[in-house]
C-alpha cells in the first residue's frame, strides 16, 4: 500500500466519523420534523429554532457552572415547553386551514424566534463554554474526539428511549394511532390534542438536545444557527421518508456522511448545496423517501 | 428629498418583485420560496453586463439591454428549476424552491469574477425613477393582460383545481412552467434595476429572508390579487422607514414585527387586504354591479 | 356493429397488492348510453380514471375511434374527445360560470400569449367566439342569467349541471359522468334523467355513466355493466341486470338471493 493510499484511507475514516457525528445531530432534529409531520402533516419550519433555543439554554446553564448532565435535560425540557406553547398558541388554531397557510405560519414562527433571539441576545456568535476536558484519541491513523463519543452515546440513548416510548407505551400507541388516522383515533377516545402536544414536546426536546451537542461540538451558538440545520434536518426527514421514524435516522446519517465526504474530498464551500441537491434528487426520483411507499392522489 | 426618491424607487422594485411572485404563488397557486434567487440572477447578470461588456450606446439603452438579459437569464433559471420542481405539490415545492434559491446564492458566493463573498462593486448608477416605474408599468400591464386572456385563465385554473384543469384539456404543466418562468424573469428585471440603483450587490442581499419578505407583501395584499401585490409591496417598503421614527430599537426589531404580522395575518385574515379581488374604479363608484 | 367509439381491452389497475380493477373490457357505440353500477369500492371510478388518463392501466389498452390512447396524458385525452365530470364536483370555484365554460374551450383557442399581452385583433375575435359559444351552451343549460356568478355560489343542482355543460364545451365524442345524481333529491334526479337523454340526442355523443341511483340508471341506460371487487360480474339491458342473481348478491349479499328464490 502506497503512502498516499494510506492517507486516503485514514482521511476517509476521519471524515466518516465526522459525518456520523454530524449525521447523528441531523437525525435528532429530523426525528421531530418527521414525528410532527406524521401527525399533523405540517412542515414545522420553526423546528430549527427549538434546536437553537435548546443550544442557548445549554449555553446559559453551562456558563453558570452547571454540569452537562443537568444542562442537557434542562435544555430538552425548555425546548419542549416552548414547542408545546407554540403549538397551542399558533399551530392549533390554523391546523385545519390547509397546508400552505400552516406552512406560512410556521415560517413566520421561525423568523420570529430568530429575530427575537437577535434582538435580545445579540446577533454575534457566543463561545460555548467547555463542559468537560476534550481529548482526542487516536486509533491507528484515525482521530476521534471525546465530544464525538459523547454525541454518539447521547444520540443512541435518546433514540433508544424514543423507540421504546413509541413502540412499548400506551402513549406511543396513541401517537401511532393518531398519526395513522386522527379522526378515527379521536373516535376511539384518544385525546388527540394531548397527543399532538406530546409529539411536539418530544420532538423539540430531541432538537434541544441536538442544540447542546452542537454547541459543544462547534463551540459557538447564535440566534440564526437553527435555519440551515433545520432545513437540512427536514431534508434528512424527506430523504428517509417523512413521517417514518427510522427514516429520519437513516436520512440524517446519510446526509451527514455525504456532506462530510464532499467537504473532505471535493469542495468545502459547496457543503450546503449538497443537502439541497440531495433533496431535489430524492423528490424527483422517489418523493416518498428511501423507506416510504409511493401513494397516488385519490380523485 | 433624495431620500424620498430613493424610497420610491425601492418601492417600485419591490412592486415588480411582488407582482411577479404573485403570478407564481397567488395566481398559479404554485408555492415558491425561492424568489430572491431569481432576483439575484437578474442582478448579477445585469451588473456583469454593465461592468464587463457594455455596448457603446447611451446608458439607458444599455440599461434596457441589461434588463432584457436579466429577464432572460432569470427566466432560464426559472425554467431549469421549474421543470423538475413543478411536478411536486404544495409544501414540497416550497422547500425545493427554497433549496434552489439558496443554491443560487451559494454558487454566486463562489464566483470570484463577480466578487464572490466580497460583493460586486462599481456598478454604474443608470437606473432612476423613470426607468424603474416604466418597468413597474410593463410588469403590471403584462400580468393583467395575460390574466384576461385564455392563457391567463388556464394559469388560474391550475390554482383552482389542477386535476379538473387537466381534464378540460389544459396542459397544466406547461402553464405552471410558463407562470414560473415569467415570474422569475420579472424578478430578474427587478434585480437589474436594483443593482443599478444601489451600485453594490452582495449574495446576502438576496438571502432567504428576502424571499419571505416578498411573500409577506403578497400575503398582506391578498394572494392572487395584482392590486394587493402592489399595495403590499408599498406598505412593506414604507413600514421600515416609519418604524425608524420610533427609534433605532424599534427599527432593529423590524423582522420580529414582520414575522408577527405574518402569523397574525394567517390566523386572522389569511386572504389579505384585497383577497383575490382587484381594485375596480367602476365598481368602487357603484357604476357596475358584480357578484364577487 | 360498426367500430366502437370507445373501447377498453382488459384494463387492469393494481395498487401494490390490491387489484382495484381486473381485466375490464367494454365497447361503446357512437351514440350509446351505458351505465356502470356496483357497490362502493367496486372500482368504478378507477375505470374512469384509467379511461381519462389520470391513472395509466397496469395492463390492457384503451382505444378511441380505434386509436390507442392508453399512454396519453389526461389533457391530451380530453383534446382527443373524451371528457368527464367528477363524483365530488370539481368546478373552478372562484371563477365565474362563464370562465368555467371558457376554460373548456381553451385548447381550441387560436391566439398566442403575446396576442393577449398586446391585445391583437386575433385576441378580440377569438375571445368573442369563446363567449358566444359559452353563451349558447349556458342558454341550453338554463345558466345564462348566472354567467357572472362565481361557480361556488351556485346551488348544488346547478353546479352539477354546470359541470356537465363544461364537459360538453370541450366538444367530446364520449362523455363520462361520475355519479351525476349524487346528493340530488328525487325531483332533481328525474330532471337529470331527462337532461342526460336529451344531451345524447342533441349532441349525438356516447355517454358512459357511473351511478348508485338505480332509478336513474334503469331509466336512462340502454346497457348496463355491473362490477364488484374490480370484476365485471354482469352486463345486459336494465331488465336483465335487475333480475340477475349475481347483481343482487353483490348489492344485498348471498342471503337475499336465497330468499328471492
Amino acid at each position: 500500500m502506497s503512502e498516499e493510499t494510506a492517507y486516503l484511507i485514514s482521511d476517509f475514516f476521519t471524515y466518516l466519523l465526522n459525518g456520523v457525528a454530524q449525521g447523528s445531530i441531523y437525525a435528532l432534529i429530523a426525528l421531530g420534523y418527521t414525528m410532527v409531520y406524521g401527525i399533523i402533516k405540517l412542515i414545522n419550519f420553526a423546528h430549527g429554532e427549538f434546536y437553537m433555543i435548546g443550544a442557548f439554554i445549554g449555553y446559559f446553564l453551562i456558563s453558570s457552572g452547571l454540569p452537562l448532565y443537568i444542562a442537557l435535560p434542562a435544555a430538552m425540557i425548555g425546548s419542549g415547553l416552548v414547542a408545546v406553547s407554540v403549538e397551542r398558541l399558533v399551530y392549533r388554531p390554523i391546523r385545519y386551514a390547509g397546508r400552505i397557510p400552516a406552512l406560512i405560519t410556521a415560517l413566520g414562527t421561525s423568523l420570529f424566534f430568530q429575530y427575537l433571539g437577535q434582538g435580545t441576545i445579540g446577533a454575534d456568535p457566543k463561545a460555548f463554554p467547555t463542559a468537560f476536558e476534550n481529548t482526542t484519541y487516536q486509533v491507528g491513523d484515525v482521530f476521534i474526539s471525546k465530544i464525538q463519543i459523547v454525541i454518539f452515546l447521547v444520540t443512541m440513548v435518546l433514540m433508544t428511549g424514543l423507540w421504546y416510548v413509541v413502540t412499548h407505551t400506551k402513549i406511543g400507541k396513541a401517537m401511532r394511532a393518531t398519526s395513522f388516522n386522527m379522526n378515527a383515533a379521536e373516535l376511539m377516545g384518544i385525546n388527540t390534542n394531548r397527543i399532538v402536544s406530546f409529539t411536539f414536546f418530544v420532538g423539540a426536546s430531541l432538537a434541544g438536545a441536538a442544540g447542546v451537542l452542537v454547541g459543544m461540538y462547534y463551540n459557538t451558538v447564535e440566534p440564526m444557527m437553527g435555519l440551515i440545520p433545520g432545513l437540512k434536518a427536514f431534508i434528512a426527514a424527506v430523504l428517509g421518508g417523512i413521517g417514518i421514524i427510522p427514516g429520519a435516522v437513516l436520512g440524517g446519517l446519510t446526509l451527514g456522511i455525504a456532506e462530510n465526504m464532499v467537504v473532505g474530498f471535493w469542495i468545502s464551500t459547496y457543503r450546503d448545496a449538497v443537502a439541497f441537491a440531495i433533496l431535489i434528487l430524492i423528490l424527483l426520483v422517489k418523493p416518498a423517501g428511501l423507506l416510504g411507499t409511493n401513494r397516488k392522489e385519490k380523485v | 428629498m433624495d431620500y424620498l426618491i430613493y424610497l420610491t424607487i425601492q418601492s417600485g422594485i419591490f412592486i415588480i418583485l411582488a407582482v411577479s411572485l404573485n403570478l407564481i404563488n397567488g395566481i398559479c397557486g404554485q408555492f415558491s420560496l425561492g424568489h430572491a434567487g431569481f432576483w439575484a440572477v437578474g442582478a448579477y447578470v445585469g451588473a456583469a453586463y454593465s461592468v464587463f461588456a457594455p455596448l457603446p450606446v447611451p446608458d439607458f439603452v444599455n440599461l434596457f439591454i441589461g434588463c432584457g438579459l436579466g429577464f432572460t437569464a432569470a427566466a432560464i433559471a426559472g425554467l431549469a428549476i421549474g421543470v423538475p420542481c413543478l411536478r411536486l405539490r404544495g409544501d414540497y415545492l416550497a422547500i425545493a424552491t427554497l433549496g434552489f434559491g439558496e443554491i443560487i446564492r451559494i454558487i454566486i458566493m463562489n464566483m470570484d469574477a463577480v466578487g464572490g463573498p466580497r460583493g460586486f462593486t462599481g456598478i454604474p448608477a443608470w437606473s432612476n425613477f423613470f426607468w424603474v416605474y416604466l418597468w413597474v408599468i410593463i410588469t403590471i400591464v403584462f400580468v393583467v393582460n395575460l390574466l384576461r386572456g385564455t392563457h391567463g385563465r388556464a394559469i388560474i385554473s391550475i390554482r383552482e383545481d389542477e386535476i379538473a384543469a387537466e381534464s378540460m384539456g389544459i396542459y397544466t404543466f406547461k402553464y405552471k412552467v410558463m407562470a414560473f418562468a415569467v415570474g422569475a424573469g420579472f424578478a430578474g428585471v427587478a434585480g437589474v434595476l436594483f443593482a443599478h440603483t444601489t451600485q453594490f450587490i452582495h449574495p446576502n442581499s438576496f438571502n432567504f429572508m428576502w424571499s419571505v419578505i416578498i411573500l409577506l407583501m403578497i400575503i398582506l395584499g391578498g394572494l392572487g390579487s395584482v392590486t394587493g401585490a402592489v399595495v403590499g409591496a408599498v406598505i412593506l417598503s414604507i413600514l421600515p422607514e416609519l418604524l425608524r421614527f420610533f427609534g433605532e430599537t424599534v427599527s432593529e426589531w423590524r423582522m420580529v414585527i414582520y414575522s408577527m404580522l405574518l402569523i397574525c395575518l394567517m390566523l386572522m385574515r389569511p386572504s389579505g387586504i384585497f383577497g383575490k379581488h382587484e381594485l375596480d374604479i367602476k365598481k368602487l363608484l357603484g357604476m357596475k354591479k358584480g357578484d364577487a | 356493429m360498426s367500430t366502437p367509439v370507445l373501447e377498453t381491452q382488459g384494463i387492469t389497475m393494481r395498487f401494490g397488492g390490491l387489484v382495484a380493477v381486473n381485466n375490464f373490457s367494454l365497447q361503446l357505440g357512437a351514440t350509446d348510453l351505458v351505465g356502470i353500477i356496483g357497490p362502493n369500492g367496486a372500482g368504478k371510478t378507477t375505470i374512469f380514471n384509467m379511461i381519462t388518463g389520470i391513472y395509466t392501466p397496469t395492463e390492457g389498452r384503451v382505444f378511441l375511434d380505434g386509436k390507442d390512447i392508453t399512454e396519453l396524458r389526461p389533457a391530451h385525452i380530453t383534446q382527443s374527445g373524451i371528457c368527464r365530470t367528477f363524483q365530488n364536483i370539481r368546478l373552478f370555484k372562484d371563477l365565474s360560470v362563464l370562465d368555467n365554460i371558457r376554460l373548456a374551450g381553451h385548447f381550441r383557442v387560436d391566439y398566442g400569449v403575446m396576442s393577449s399581452i398586446f391585445r391583437t385583433k386575433q385576441y378580440h375575435v377569438e375571445e368573442a367566439r369563446l363567449v358566444q359559444e359559452a353563451d349558447k351552451l349556458l342558454d341550453i343549460f338554463g345558466l345564462k342569467s348566472k354567467k357572472d356568478h362565481l361557480a361556488k355560489n351556485l346551488p348544488y343542482g346547478e353546479q352539477r349541471r354546470l359541470e356537465i355543460a363544461r364537459a360538453l364545451a370541450t366538444k367530446p365524442k364520449v362523455l363520462l359522468l361520475d355519479e351525476p345524481a349524487a346528493g340530488m333529491n328525487p325531483k332533481e334526479t328525474a330532471d337529470l334523467t331527462k337532461l342526460i337523454r336529451w344531451v345524447r340526442d342533441e349532441f349525438q355523443i356516447a355517454i358512459l355513466l357511473i351511478e348508485h341511483d338505480m332509478s336513474l340508471v334503469m331509466n336512462v341506460c340502454e346497457h348496463i355493466h355491473c362490477v364488484d371487487y374490480g370484476q365485471l360480474i354482469a352486463s345486459g339491458g336494465p331488465k336483465d341486470i335487475q333480475s340477475n342473481p349475481k347483481v343482487i348478491e353483490a348489492y344485498l349479499g348471498a342471503d337475499a338471493v336465497a330468499e328471492t328464490k
